[in-house]
């Protein structure tokens, strides 16, 4: 897995990079995730793969969208456990909203891919 | 080799991932760590490989040209289960999380729990009816193809309580019945 490299221009709707990669970290640390996966595929995102292209920056792991002061993330993740990749699902989201407090965030979390 | 024309929503062919499984050859590395569909494509085409190699043949390429129709089959289904398909909801505990599970991703765990047992391949793996609503009853369906030797009754029902099992504890799926049908028995070369 590759660590994102830090965005070279934060604008103002993107929260500091520091956060994302704290994030990264969070749920990387949540036992029974096995990867994380660019937040957004690299397909879907003209813009991203054009910059991605020119720069050969990977694609930012953890997606953060501030919208009226609540933090939207976005997790998509592999599980790789005998536990439940639901149960894995859970915790990855519980432990990104105690990282966050006391700030409001609504995290998605999706499980991209079950077992080795 | 006739591989389906389609590629993967990400780009890729199921040409390109043999391609690189044959040479470590592929044009860009780092996609891989970061597709999970491109992962998934890579061990079935490892699996289809074994079999290739179990049946005598030389690699898949080989082993799915003309006349093998099961390899082609399985690869035809693989194009089409080699993506993330539905979002499955999960509950969660704050109402303001939403937590997914992608139906490619299931699909796969159900191919990978099939290619686990020697001489089986996974064809067809479907989920049959409405994933994106909690507790809808679903039907999974399982194809496999089997090497002639290996029992196959009790392949299938062996296969059926392991899936039960598997899809019991990654899922919260509602599965009614898990239908597995035996469409290829390959026969070892002399
Ligand atoms: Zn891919």
């Amino acid at each position: 897995m590759t660590e994102p490299l830090e965005a070279a221009e934060p604008s103002a709707s993107t929260p500091p990079t520091g956060v994302a990669e704290e994030l990264l970290d969070v749920v990387q640390s949540v036992p029974g995730v096995s990867a994380v996966y660019p937040a957004q595929p690299l397909w879907q995102s003209i813009a991203g793969a054009a910059l991605s292209a020119v720069t050969g920056e990977p694609l930012p792991l953890i997606g953060l969208t501030d919208t009226a002061g609540t933090l939207a993330v976005k997790a998509r993740i592999g599980v790789s456990t005998p536990r439940p990749a639901p149960a894995v699902a859970r915790e990855v989201a519980d432990a990104i909203r105690r990282h966050l407090l006391p700030r409001a965030a609504a995290v998605e979390v999706s499980v991209v891919k079950v077992g080795s | 080799m006739n591989y389906p024309r389609d590629t993967l929503e990400c780009g890729h062919s199921l040409a390109e991932l043999s391609a690189y499984l044959d040479t470590g050859q592929i044009a860009d590395p780092a996609h891989l760590d970061s597709c999970p569909e491109c992962q998934a494509g890579l061990a079935s085409l490892r699996k289809l490989s074994a079999l290739g190699s179990e049946l005598l043949s030389s690699d898949v390429a080989d082993a799915g040209s003309g006349s093998d129709d099961w390899m082609q089959s399985i690869l035809d289904n693989l194009r089409l289960e080699l993506r993330p398909g539905r979002s499955i909801p999960l509950q969660s505990v704050h109402p303001d999380d939403t937590l997914w599970e992608t139906e490619g991703s299931i699909s796969a765990l159900i191919r990978s729990v099939v290619d686990a047992h020697p001489g089986t391949a996974a064809g067809k793996c479907r989920l049959h009816g409405d994933v994106t609503t909690p507790g809808t009853l679903i039907t999974v369906e399982v194809e496999i193809a089997v090497v002639y030797g290996h029992s196959m009754e009790e392949r299938a029902d062996q296969l059926r309580e392991e899936l039960a099992r598997t899809l019991a504890t990654h899922t919260e799926l509602a599965i009614e019945a898990i239908n597995i049908t035996v469409t290829d028995v390959l026969e070892e070369q002399p």
